[in-house]
């Protein structure tokens, strides 16, 4: 195991980690330029991930926290967040996603399953009540099945539409996204709760005002919010990463 | 023996169909400045990745054949051993540029610091190697801030500093104005004649003639011609085989087709034109 | 975007510390101010150390600036996400639907004394250490040499990229590629503007590569290094107080809590 980490840090994965936080910055740049509703702060990080290797990926992660922390110190303490992102990363590569083109049927199926389950996740955390003591009680599934059917359908074409055009012949680099997306949202919940007060001082933050007005503990609601805007991120940043990979020239990727 | 032996060298890129060297064999002594031309896809930038170890160490590919240096062979050796006795400097100055360091002081040490010279003796080379290059002034400057011809000789200087035993160089003066390429081609003979072997693949085949002891042509990896800068820069060959030759070889050649240079050989610079042209003249 | 960071040359007792120390001291306000109880720890840290020692290091007015900037968005949500979402609560006034609750208030305040404490103490350090004295004196204490090497690199190769993007989008929307308009169009825009920059940069990967093992980075040999640090018993002893009370603090935090 250890020999294998040591394999992944060549002179080229050092030398591409610093182009790659740079890439990182200059694409938050650019997005912010663009005023698009998204980050794609990690694509540097996750083309670490895939070319490299998933401990080439996390160092990538941590250390581009860490840097970006000199300058606004929000960063910093979010650096193993990005660190599991580059891990995910590089999980993915290890397991071809970034090389491979997948069926647009399994592109509709994960965008289907995915978009349904976010869909049950925040109506689940809209509808569930607290008694005096402090418990806490979610609605069962087939109270919300017959409460929101209408939804749930909406919920399963919306996403089988957004697996046929938008991931393509990416689903599988978009599945992985969409994981990594999830864990990157779960375990980013409590430091951000607790050190930040739930808020990032950017336009997310609404989410979260509208999970707390539901009824939701801070949190419930930063990782519900993390839940609704994470997987997305991601999802296009190993996407846009993904297309990246198949137009290198082949001297790139054959080794 | 010689310095540095090729012998029946072939090489293939991991991703490309035929070899970019092909048998090629040649000897150089110790001290001897050899300059290397060619047209583009000749091999010569590969030929200096080969001499400085990084094919096959780094590059991977097929490879047949030797290249051995001070008599070691490069297939039984490290790169990390290889680059301690060769050094390498090529054409693009702002990749060489490291990017740890925020001086040129700092920035020509780090090559030092990595191979652990104490700092007494470091501060030492770097300011005697700085002063070499006629860069003192740059000492303090951010490597970043530097104009292309500064950066390639800061990029030059961090390569001398590390004294190697062969030097290798693939165009190093690119974006150098003529004077400053001038006095780099002064430096590198000086380090010739104290006793480095120098490899430089070069363009500009007037300084050729000037400072190299001996030339080889390569085309399409292999060797069409090797001899003394006059013998082989003048050659009708490398004009047939699309070789950038001196204006001054052209212009004399035209000249004799008309009977007007009536010397033997071809002029490769303006002095050797000049006087030739004169002698013409007063004939 | 700067190649020193935040750094802000000056002569002063807090420049001239061991970076090390620094740190630790950077970790120990943090670490402080998030595991001692009472709702205005981080106020307190705030105004009796943390600025106490920006004095010291006559950065007081660009710390001031600086946090001020980086922690006025923060403000502006916590105020507003528990200012007036708060759930259960007393209420503090009502007007239609909005009544922020007294409990909210306190939290925002709490929150944002963590917000301010920890923008301030980081920004404090980065402007009173220069990153390549940090880079060494992490290289003597036994990182390894190649994350000084990225870090670095990062700072000083990052601004140029930043203008590479810049001028990528100039030239696409010069030929024609619409970056203004609906989301949709925006979003299009974006891969045009990502792949140039993205390939290009990868091309350059070899040759650096090349060009610092021709220089030994990889010899496996013992560095050393040019600049030295100086350093004092006295800060080395301060650290080890700073190590064991930084522990110490961490399982007095969950202790509290249980």
């Amino acid at each position: 195991m250890f020999e294998n980490i040591k394999k992944e840090f060549t002179t080229r994965t050092l030398v591409l980690i610093p182009i790659a936080i740079a890439i990182n910055i200059a694409i938050g740049e650019l997005v912010v330029r663009l005023k698009l509703p998204v980050y794609l702060d990690s694509i540097g990080t996750v083309l670490v991930g895939a070319i490299a290797g998933p401990w080439a990926g996390a160092l990538t992660g941590g250390l581009a926290n860490l840097i970006w922390g000199l300058f606004n110190p929000f960063a910093a303490p979010f650096f193993y967040v990005a660190a599991a992102i580059g891990l995910m990363a590089g999980f993915a590569g290890k397991r071809g996603a970034f090389q491979n083109e997948t069926p647009r049927w399994v592109s509709v199926v994960v965008g289907a399953v995915f978009v349904f389950s976010l869909t049950l996740f925040i109506l689940a955390f809209i509808n569930a009540s607290t008694d005096e003591t402090g418990y806490t009680s979610y609605p069962s599934m087939s109270q919300l099945f017959s409460q929101y059917l209408g939804i749930f359908i909406f919920a399963i074409l919306a996403g089988a539409a957004i697996g046929y055009f938008l991931l393509q012949k990416g689903g599988y680099a978009g599945m992985w996204g969409l994981i990594t997306g999830i864990v990157a949202a779960i375990i980013s919940a409590p430091t951000a709760a607790y050190v930040f007060g739930g808020v990032t001082g950017s336009g997310t933050d609404l989410l979260v005002a509208a999970f707390r007005a539901s009824g939701g503990g801070i949190l419930a609601s930063v990782l519900a919010q993390g839940s609704v805007s994470d997987p997305f991120d991601k999802m296009l940043s190993f996407m846009v990463v993904w297309l990246i990979i198949r137009s290198l020239p082949a001297r790139f990727t054959s080794r | 023996m010689a310095f540095v032996v090729l012998k029946n060298l072939t090489y293939l890129y991991p991703t490309s169909e035929k070899p970019v060297l092909r048998n090629l064999s040649f000897h150089i002594q110790e001290g001897e400045f050899v300059a290397v031309v060619g047209p583009n896809g000749a091999g010569k930038s590969t030929l200096c990745y080969a001499l400085a170890g990084f094919v096959p160490h780094f590059f991977k590919g097929e490879i047949s054949g030797e290249i051995e240096v001070n008599g070691r062979k490069s297939s039984e050796s490290t790169l990390d051993e290889w680059v301690l006795n060769v050094g390498l400097a090529f054409q693009n100055p702002f990749n060489q540029i490291s990017g740890a360091k925020y001086t040129v002081f700092e920035e020509i040490a780090f090559g030092l610091e990595n191979i652990g010279v104490p700092r007494e003796e470091m501060k030492k080379r770097v300011e005697d190697a700085m002063s070499l290059t006629g860069i003192g002034d740059l000492a303090d400057r951010s490597p970043y801030s530097l104009s292309g011809g500064q950066q390639q000789r800061v990029a030059l200087t961090s390569i001398l500093v590390m004294r190697p035993r062969l030097l290798v160089l693939d165009e190093p003066t690119s974006q150098m104005d003529p004077i400053g390429a001038r006095e780099v081609f002064g430096v590198v003979r000086k380090m010739a004649e104290e006793g480095m072997t120098v490899v430089m693949v070069e363009h500009k085949v007037e300084w050729i003639a000037n400072f190299a002891d001996r030339v080889i042509a390569l085309k399409e990896g292999q060797i069409l011609l090797e001899g003394s800068a006059s013998e082989v820069l003048t050659s009708e060959a490398l004009v047939e085989n699309g070789f950038g030759v001196s204006r001054y070889t052209s212009a004399a050649r035209e000249a004799k087709k008309k009977g007007l240079w009536k010397k033997e050989r071809l002029p490769v610079t303006l002095d050797e034109a000049a006087e030739g042209f004169n002698l013409t003249r007063n004939a | 975007m700067n190649a020193l960071g935040m750094y802000v040359a000056r002569e002063s007792g807090l420049h001239s510390l061991h970076p090390l120390t620094k740190v630790l001291l950077t970790l120990l306000f943090i670490t402080a101010g998030l595991t001692l109880p009472g709702n205005w720890t981080g106020y307190f840290i705030v105004a009796f150390i943390v600025f106490p020692l920006a004095f010291w290091g006559r950065v007081v007015s660009n710390l001031f600036s600086a946090t001020w900037k980086v922690s006025l968005p923060f403000a502006i949500s916590v105020i507003l996400i528990h200012g007036f979402f708060w759930g259960e609560g007393t209420p503090v006034f009502e007007v239609g639907i909005l009544s922020p609750k007294w409990e909210g208030a306190i939290f925002a305040a709490i929150s944002m004394g963590r917000i301010i404490l920890v923008m301030s103490v980081f920004l404090l350090f980065s402007m009173t250490t220069r990153p390549d004295a940090l880079m060494i004196t992490l290289k003597q204490a036994g990182v390894p040499s190649s994350i000084a090497y990225i870090i670095v690199t990062t700072l000083q190769i990052a601004p140029s990229f930043q203008r590479k993007a810049l001028t990528i989008l100039d030239a696409q929307r010069s030929r024609g590629l619409e970056t203004e308009g609906n989301l949709y169009i925006r979003a299009k825009a974006l891969i045009p503007l990502i792949l140039p920059l993205v390939l290009g940069s990868l091309m350059e990967v070899e040759e650096r590569a090349i060009a610092i093992e021709a220089r030994g980075f990889n010899s496996g040999k013992k560095e050393t290094s040019l600049i030295e640090i100086p350093d004092t018993p006295l800060q080395k002893n301060i650290r080890r107080i700073v190590i064991f009370s930084i522990f110490g603090l961490i399982v007095l935090g969950v202790l509290w809590r249980l």
